[in-house]
């Protein structure tokens, strides 16, 4: 039997701002089974953080509100839960690794005391015990536990984020919600960091959501990706499916606006034009002003799930007809 | 006051960063000096513009004018400034700032018997304000723009309004006069020292909780904030934990700098309820042309100010890691 | 030919830009009822001073001791009551506001000139004599401000003169960090460069590209400090070290005042008002005006 660690069903969620309505997830679903890794990839502004707070019940509200749709994670219905029930789950069952390490740790708490917080708020332990523990996570994520009375700022990014790691993953959580947790690290230090990230999830048997913009990190950790514009999920399917058998156009375009190692000389081709106005969503599909493969149904109508497998979909008009139908690589 | 001190260090010396705290305070005492150094001669410069023949004014009208020329000579005005300054300031060290025109008493007695009063009116005055504006600039920012932050921010911008005088007068009238609850005036145990406190802390009250509110606003918009929620630390705990200490540490800056804004509304509210304290002592002085005692007062209430922010500078340590780094 | 087209199309398009951001800074201004509201208040303050003869006469009602009708509660005849001497209390707050708004305006301005001067120079600068002015300005902020206007003035003598050195001097610190934080912010950017590589003198720098483009926390700050000045002023008088009586001021209104509280409270209760709304109007439109040039902060 599958076992379903994280159940999203068509979760909508919209903030409601001085401005103006902004409609940021537009009944998404989503699926993470156990020991599994969804990378969820998109542009900024595509509602990938919001996606990834639904799940920790931490948009701040107002603005933010969660009009529709179900959480369900490790069999709880997270939306339907108190909040003190909640406090129970957060850094228990999932916890979450955000984006910029600088900003992340508390400035005036030393890094053992971040981490054995966390331990004694879930776990029935001693002051000291919980203080044992987080030595211990610490020198998993490599880092002497020598360090743990030291503060955030004496250490560097790339050691910050290893302590949010060791924090993220004191309490063994189900499923760990990493928010592009490399994008602000150097190159070098990125790799490292994505190892040991993909080496915990296996010793601990947990699964993860990987947000991210980078399909190198995808192709990396993911077992399986979904792809994010305008607050849907567009395509998703696993690893090879989207790689090998590219679907929507906007997939396309992501894979054509990175260089290939493989052909230096190939030309990159950029998605032209910009997202679509957050604001104002198009009746149709929202990706249509930028498509090069738009037909006149796209204007108008909001396209459907097509399945091309058990795992693969995507919502595209090109298919509705004609499911063989082949993008052409954005040659023209 | 160094009952205070001693306090601290030992506060400090338990939390086992002894070391680089006293190698902080130490150097914040060497950059305290020049800066004592220059404003009492600051203060003695600007005195000694004072017009008028302080000689012939101790004399009184029957001086005949040698008598006016010698004391002149024995009292050192002839000399140039630097050497009067010198001279003070050898006297000052040994405690002793000279004697007072009006009465001949000695000024650092005078001003030893009244600066208790102007403590303990401050001290109080100060504890009431940190204790009321911490709580509501917090609960302010917690509830950003509910009823209790547009309110509690209309009256502290009201607060910081009202001139503390004014504010001591009106509740003279409601508090003394018409429901006669607390004396109008004087110094008589603690029931006198209510309405002079509350006067006095009103402006400070309001402009830290002020500061409270926006520094709290911009520490629960930080990442490790969210951190911290997402690894399950409860609402409250999020609040009293993390983001209260950092937020504490822009405010304590303000606290020590309304220090000051105290003292200076001590010497009004001295002169309104009539407390025997240095302020009143100053007023009364500047009237009675009395130069040594104002030159005293005005000494006093600057290295008051100046210690009150060493200390300020010692809790900031105390609070924030990234101070005690520097000084390792 | 070509230069100068190009020269004066800059010149518009810097002009509409200048404008167009003043026009941004009003919109945001006008959404803060709390700052529409501190400038009504203040216009009608301002209204009051320029219009005083009109409203008043400064010899009969303001100045004239008239000791039948001393002590008068408010009512037709005078509005806010008189006070002991039989002087009308609407008529010498009127005059009040020429008093407090004047002396507000000129110590904040000789502040703003001598401390800005030290801290656009310290900023400029900075090295050595940023060191020494800041060092400086260290000493004067040792003393509290009120307390250093306290002892200018019972050095040089009351009067309205002294008052505003007083007060000015003792902001001085203030605006001068200010101004040079304001300059640091702005002196290493490019177009700061440019005046540099085109040859312009240091003075021309500072006057027409630095201090220009740091003027928005320098105009909260004067305008909160105005509001601090009158504050100060009223305080000062009402220790009988600045206006002196019988010219009409709030503080010393108050300090008049006193003795009678027992029985005339009005007598207190409305030169306080006209601090406190004169004040809190100054302190509106300055929070406002912060929110409105720095829309980040909120």
């Amino acid at each position: 039997m599958r076992n379903k660690v994280l159940e999203i069903k068509n979760l909508k969620i919209r903030y409601v701002t001085d401005d103006g309505i902004v409609e940021a997830v537009n009944g998404i679903d989503m699926l993470i089974e156990k020991g599994r890794t969804l990378g969820l990839v998109g542009e900024t502004g595509a509602g990938k953080t919001t996606t990834a707070m639904s799940i920790l019940r931490l948009i701040p509200d107002p603005p933010g509100e969660i009009i529709s749709g179900d959480i369900i994670l490790d069999n709880i219905k997270l939306l339907e839960i108190s909040e003190n029930e909640m406090e129970t789950i957060r850094g228990r069952l999932v916890s979450m690794i955000f984006q910029d390490p600088m900003t992340a740790l508390n400035p005036s708490i030393c890094v053992g005391e971040q981490i054995s917080e966390a331990i004694s708020i879930h776990q029935d332990v001693t002051k000291e015990g919980a203080k044992e523990k987080a030595r211990e996570m610490l020198e998993i994520v490599g880092i002497p536990g020598s360090r743990m009375e030291e503060y955030p700022h004496q250490f560097s990014g790339g050691m910050k984020q290893r302590v949010i790691i060791a924090i993220a993953l004191s309490c063994s959580p189900k499923l760990l919600i990493a928010d592009e947790p490399t994008t602000a690290l150097d190159v070098t230090i990125q790799a490292q960091v994505l190892e040991l990230m993909k080496e915990l999830k296996e010793k601990l048997e947990m699964s993860m959501l990987m947000i991210t913009h980078d399909l190198g990190v995808v192709a990396e950790v993911c077992d399986d990706v979904a792809i994010m514009y305008a607050g849907r999920i567009v395509e998703q399917g696993n690893l090879e499916e989207i790689f090998k058998y590219t679907k929507h156009p906007y997939t396309e375009g992501l894979f054509n606006s990175i260089p290939n190692i493989d052909d230096r000389k190939a030309e990159l081709i950029p998605i032209r034009g910009l997202m679509s106005d957050p604001y104002n969503l198009p009746d149709g599909c929202s990706f249509c002003d930028r498509c090069d493969y738009a037909l006149d149904i796209c204007q108008t109508e909001k396209p459907k799930k097509i399945y091309f497998s058990g795992t693969h979909f995507s919502e595209c008009h090109l298919y509705s007809g004609n499911s063989d139908f082949q993008l052409n690589c954005g040659k023209k | 006051m160094y009952h205070f001190l001693i306090k601290f260090i030992a506060v400090i010396k338990y939390e086992q960063i002894g070391g680089t705290v006293l190698k902080y305070i130490i150097r914040r005492l060497l950059l305290l000096l020049p800066v004592m150094l220059g404003v009492i001669f600051l203060v003695f410069f600007i005195i000694s513009l004072t017009p008028g023949n302080v000689a012939s004014m101790i004399l009184g009208d029957g001086a005949t004018d040698e008598r006016i020329v010698e004391l002149r000579e024995e009292m050192g005005l002839n000399d140039p400034l630097i050497i009067q300054y010198g001279r003070y300031m050898g006297s000052l060290l040994r405690g002793d700032m000279g004697v007072s025109y009006a009465d001949g008493r000695s000024v650092a007695g005078e001003i030893g018997q009244r600066f208790p009063n102007t403590f303990k009116l401050t001290i109080t005055a100060i504890i009431l304000s940190v204790l009321i504006s911490i709580p509501i600039g917090v609960i302010s920012a917690t509830k950003q723009y509910s009823i209790f932050d547009n309110l509690g921010m209309i009256l502290a911008l009201i607060g910081i309004s009202m001139p503390s005088f004014w504010i001591g007068l009106i509740l003279i009238i409601a508090f003394s006069l018409n429901l006669g609850w607390f004396p109008s005036g004087g110094m008589s145990g603690v029931m006198s020292l209510i309405l002079p406190a509350f006067t006095l802390a009103i402006a400070s009250t309001a402009s830290i909780t002020r500061t409270t509110r926006s520094s709290m606003l911009e520490v629960i918009r930080q990442d490790y904030i969210n951190t911290a929620k997402a690894k399950g630390v409860s609402k409250n705990k999020v609040i009293t934990k993390h983001a209260l200490r950092n937020a504490l540490i822009p405010a304590i800056t303000v606290i020590g700098l309304e220090f000051g804004v105290l003292l200076g509304g001590a010497v009004l509210t001295e002169t309104v309820f009539s407390w025997p304290g240095i302020g009143r002592l100053m007023v009364q002085s500047i009237q009675r042309k009395d130069t040594p005692m104002v030159l005293g007062c005005i000494i006093v209430f600057t290295l008051s100010f100046s210690i009150v922010n060493l200390l300020i500078d010692i809790l900031y340590a105390y609070l924030d890691p990234r101070i005690k780094e520097n000084y390792k | 030919m070509n230069a100068d087209v190009l020269e004066i199309k800059t010149e518009q398009l810097l002009k509409t830009k200048k404008r167009s951001q003043l026009f941004d800074v009003w919109l945001r201004l006008k959404k803060s009822k709390a700052a529409i509201a501190g400038l009504l208040l203040i216009g009608i303050f301002i209204f009051m001073a320029i219009l005083a003869p009109v409203l008043v006469s400064y010899e009969d009602d303001a100045l004239k001791m008239n000791v039948r009708v001393r002590l008068q509660t408010p009512g037709s005849d005078h509005w806010f009551g008189t006070d002991e001497l039989g002087r009308d209390i609407f008529a010498r707050i009127v005059y009040g506001t020429r008093i407090s708004l004047f002396v507000g305006i000129i110590s904040v301005s000789i502040a703003l000139t001598l401390g800005g001067t030290l801290g656009a120079i310290a900023g400029y600068y900075g090295g050595k004599i940023d060191n020494i002015i800041m060092r400086f300005l260290d000493v004067l902020l040792a003393v509290p401000a009120v307390l250093l206007a306290i002892t200018i003035v019972a050095a040089l003598g009351a009067s309205m003169l002294n008052l505003m050195i007083a007060v000015g001097v003792s902001n001085i610190p203030g605006f001068a960090r200010v101004v040079r934080a304001a300059v640091l912010s702005v002196k290493d950017q490019e177009f700061i460069e440019a005046a540099k590589a085109i040859g312009a003198k240091d003075h021309t720098i500072i006057l027409r590209h630095v201090l220009p483009n740091s003027m928005a926390p320098i105009i909260v700050f004067a305008t909160l400090k105005v509001a601090t000045a009158i504050m100060a002023t009223a305080s000062l008088s009402f220790l009988g070290l600045g206006i002196q009586p019988p010219t009409p001021e709030w503080g010393s209104m108050l300090a008049g005042g006193r003795s009678y509280i027992r029985d005339h409270m009005y007598i207190v209760l409305y030169p306080g008002m006209a601090i406190v709304l004169t004040v809190l109007s100054l302190n509106l439109i300055g929070d406002g005006l912060r929110d409105a040039l720095d829309p980040k902060l909120k």
